[in-house]
């Protein structure tokens, strides 16, 4: 038994060829069956997202990765190998442990993939078995380990979602929080869909044309105002987000001043993402004025891009260890006809001594012959039966691959031709391959 | 065994802030199982020791200055893993956990003697006295803490700075109301703690002058953020340092206290 995985990715594919090799819904289990034909594969999952194209397969008795690169290839009208890479085994399981943490994604930690991953699976059940239904109950697991043991899913990566990452850092919830909007381009408009997502209220847009400004107020129920109205608004305002396309700052120190000394200690956030900016810089100074820019927000996002790479180690140590694990209880399924020849060995051998034993003693009676079978019997039995609950044992423990194998050279299996009832005998050194 | 568990306590107070530091030295989140189990360990030990010497002398460790230090740091700990349990944020424990620590490192380093303590109606009066009076120091302090806390992150928010402060301190507001809460905790407990010495110093004429004057500071101090933040609508920064500044005022006149006195050895003061 061998767990590949065949497929193409943002790495190595550009997106008109990952364009052309992406498999919808109805077409899936058809390509998974076409590969089982002639029993080159016995299991398969296809993982078909934006950015990859992957065949995770238990091979057959046939070539299972030649099998992947034609399906590949026949989709895309060309050499799909060209752009991909085979995985094996370990790395195989590594790999599918990698992408449902998305720690192989474009944008690394991004949560999304855990979901496509837990959706690939359950739309190809049918074509799972044992092993890939396990192996990806494992990586959904590992998704989630990874997740939570590490930074690499924390940090807002866009600028809307760091102007929310930063307000809540004042805040704490945003909830019931209200908020002023300067100006109603469409990045003032992203900005306030993200922060009233977060339960942020729109209660005043402002804009020099008012029609717009109407607009905008009326798409989230706040109130259109003409900039020189908007000034008394801003002392019951939490958020002031900017956005307009005046060539020199429209919001000034004096006019802030005055919003803050009918605050209180109230603190306000202003977010000004206009470029170039509308908010003069010495507000920054004010006491309990929080004054975000551009590049701020895309220093907030650089940084949680930074920490989420500096959190790739932490989460591979994740990933190496589920493998292990994983490995072991496919090593696990291995004891299971180890055992069954190794009974059956010594059963052949019990009946040929038996027949032996009764040809040089020909006077037995038919009730001495049954208790001399009866005697083989037991003791053979009993010499087995702690041998196989250890080696039983072994394998529900994970560590049956060792112990399977001392099983073998201690009995002689495989000169025996074990082979024949290998069939979910993993390969002792994974071979290592990788075509892209 | 009390110098044991005092020991182990203090090893995990210690060992809870630093644990509780890690994200800042490495890509981790913040490690809220890990600080609580550590602190309520520390928590443990700690009251094993305070259990085992009110064995010992037969009295609570409320009389003497180090059985009194030593239930301090108790009572902070244990309001700092309260806090962390009910927020599901380590990050007060980087100045909490050490003054725990401190306090309960004092207590081994000054000896844990036992203060002459007064039996019956007297006894349970003073050591009601007491016990508030500590309950009130701990709030008072877990409000510095959180004061501290929220100057650091402000400095850290206005001068655009987006480290391991920005990345693990909570919000602002989250400190903000852990200082006005803390603080209004602290004012009932200093408050009750000194109604009920000054009706004790009245009924048995008994009375310490210098214990008088920090107390009184001491109440002062925190009525101050009290009445400040329900009344004079005090918030974020002018109440982290108001609570911040005051805070340390009262330890440096008690320390000042216990350094001019010379005749309080063994005593609180």
């Amino acid at each position: 038994m061998a767990v590949i995985v065949v497929g193409v990715s943002h790495h190595g594919a550009p997106l008109d060829v990952r364009e052309r090799l992406a498999f919808r819904g109805p077409d899936v289990l058809p390509a998974l069956a076409h590969l089982r034909d002639g029993a080159r594969t016995r299991e398969g999952v296809l993982l078909s997202t934006c950015n990859r194209t992957e065949l995770y397969l238990v091979e057959g008795e046939g070539d299972a990765v030649s099998a992947g690169w034609a399906l590949l290839s026949q989709r895309l009208d060309a050499d799909a190998s060209a752009y991909g890479y085979v995985r094996r085994d370990r790395d195989a399981v590594a790999h599918l442990f990698r992408v449902a943490s998305g720690m192989d994604s474009m944008v690394v930690g991004e949560a999304q993939i855990h979901g496509q991953v837990r959706d690939a699976w359950e739309g190809c059940r049918p074509a799972a078995g044992t092993v890939l239904n396990r192996l990806f109950q494992s990586a959904l697991l590992v998704g989630g380990r990874v997740r939570s043991e590490t930074t690499l899913g924390h940090g807002a990566l866009s600028v809307s979602s760091a102007a929310v990452q930063l307000s809540k850092k004042i805040f704490g919830r945003l909830a019931g929080r209200r908020a002023m909007v300067l100006g109603a381009g469409e990045m003032a408009e992203l900005a306030l869909a993200s922060l009233q997502q977060e339960g942020v209220r729109a209660a005043v847009v402002a804009n020099r044309t008012f029609a717009r400004a109407s607009e905008l107020a009326a798409q989230y129920g706040a109130t259109a105002v003409h900039y020189d109205d908007a000034w008394e608004a801003l002392a019951d305002v939490d958020l002031l987000l900017c956005s307009t396309a005046a060539p020199r700052p429209v919001v000034s120190a004096e006019r802030v001043r005055a919003a803050v000394a009918r605050r209180g200690d109230r603190p306000l956030c202003i977010l000004d993402i206009a470029v170039p900016r509308d908010v003069d810089p010495a507000v920054a100074q004010l006491d309990n004025v929080f004054l975000y820019d551009m590049d701020d927000l895309h220093a907030v996002v650089n940084s949680n891009l930074a920490r989420r790479h500096g959190a790739l180690p932490a989460a591979e140590a994740v990933v190496t260890a589920e493998v292990e694990k994983f490995w072991q209880w496919v090593a696990g399924l291995a004891a299971v006809p180890v055992l069954t020849q190794f009974r059956d060995e010594m059963n052949r051998m019990r009946d040929r001594e038996l027949a032996e034993t009764f040809r040089r003693i020909p006077d037995l009676t038919a009730d001495q012959r049954a208790a001399v079978d009866h005697f083989s019997h037991s003791l053979m039995n009993k010499f087995l039966h702690e041998p196989t609950v250890r080696l039983r044992a072994a394998a529900a423990n994970g560590h049956g691959l060792g112990i399977v194998d001392a099983a073998r050279y201690l009995f002689a299996l495989d000169e025996r031709d074990v082979s024949s009832s290998r069939t979910d005998v993993p390969p002792r050194e994974p071979e290592r391959r990788d075509d892209s | 065994m009390t110098a044991i568990a005092h020991f182990v306590a203090i090893t995990c107070y210690i060992g809870a802030a630093a644990l509780a530091a890690t994200p800042f030295a490495r890509p981790v989140g913040p490690p809220v199982r890990g600080v609580a189990a550590l602190l309520a360990a520390g928590l443990l030990a700690h009251a094993a020791g305070l259990f085992a010497y009110a064995q010992r002398v037969g009295q609570l460790p409320l009389t003497g200055l180090g059985p009194s230090l030593s239930f301090a740091g108790l009572v902070l700990a244990a309001t700092l893993l309260f806090a962390e349990v009910v927020a599901r944020d380590v990050s007060l424990t980087l100045v909490a956990a050490p003054l725990a620590a401190i306090a309960t490192m004092c207590a081994n380093i000054i000896g844990l003697i036992p203060g002459v303590e007064p039996s019956g109606v007297r006894g349970a009066w003073l050591i009601a006295h007491i016990a508030l009076s500590f309950l009130g120091i701990a709030a008072f302090g877990t409000a510095a803490a959180a004061g501290c806390m929220y100057l650091v992150e402000r400095r850290e928010l206005k001068s655009r700075r987006f480290g391991a402060i920005y990345r693990f301190f909570p919000p602002l507001a989250t400190l903000d109301r852990v200082n006005h809460l803390a603080a209004i905790a602290g004012w009932l407990g200093l408050t009750l703690g000194v109604v009920l010495a000054v009706s004790y110093s009245l009924a048995y004429r008994e009375m310490s002058v210098l214990k008088v004057i920090w107390a009184m500071g001491a109440w002062l101090a925190v009525s101050g953020i009290a009445l400040g933040r329900v009344v004079g609508g005090w918030q974020a920064r002018r109440a982290a340092i108001y609570s911040s500044v005051s805070f340390a005022a009262v330890i440096v006149l008690y320390v000042a206290f216990r350094v001019a006195e010379t005749n309080a050895r063994g005593r609180f003061l």
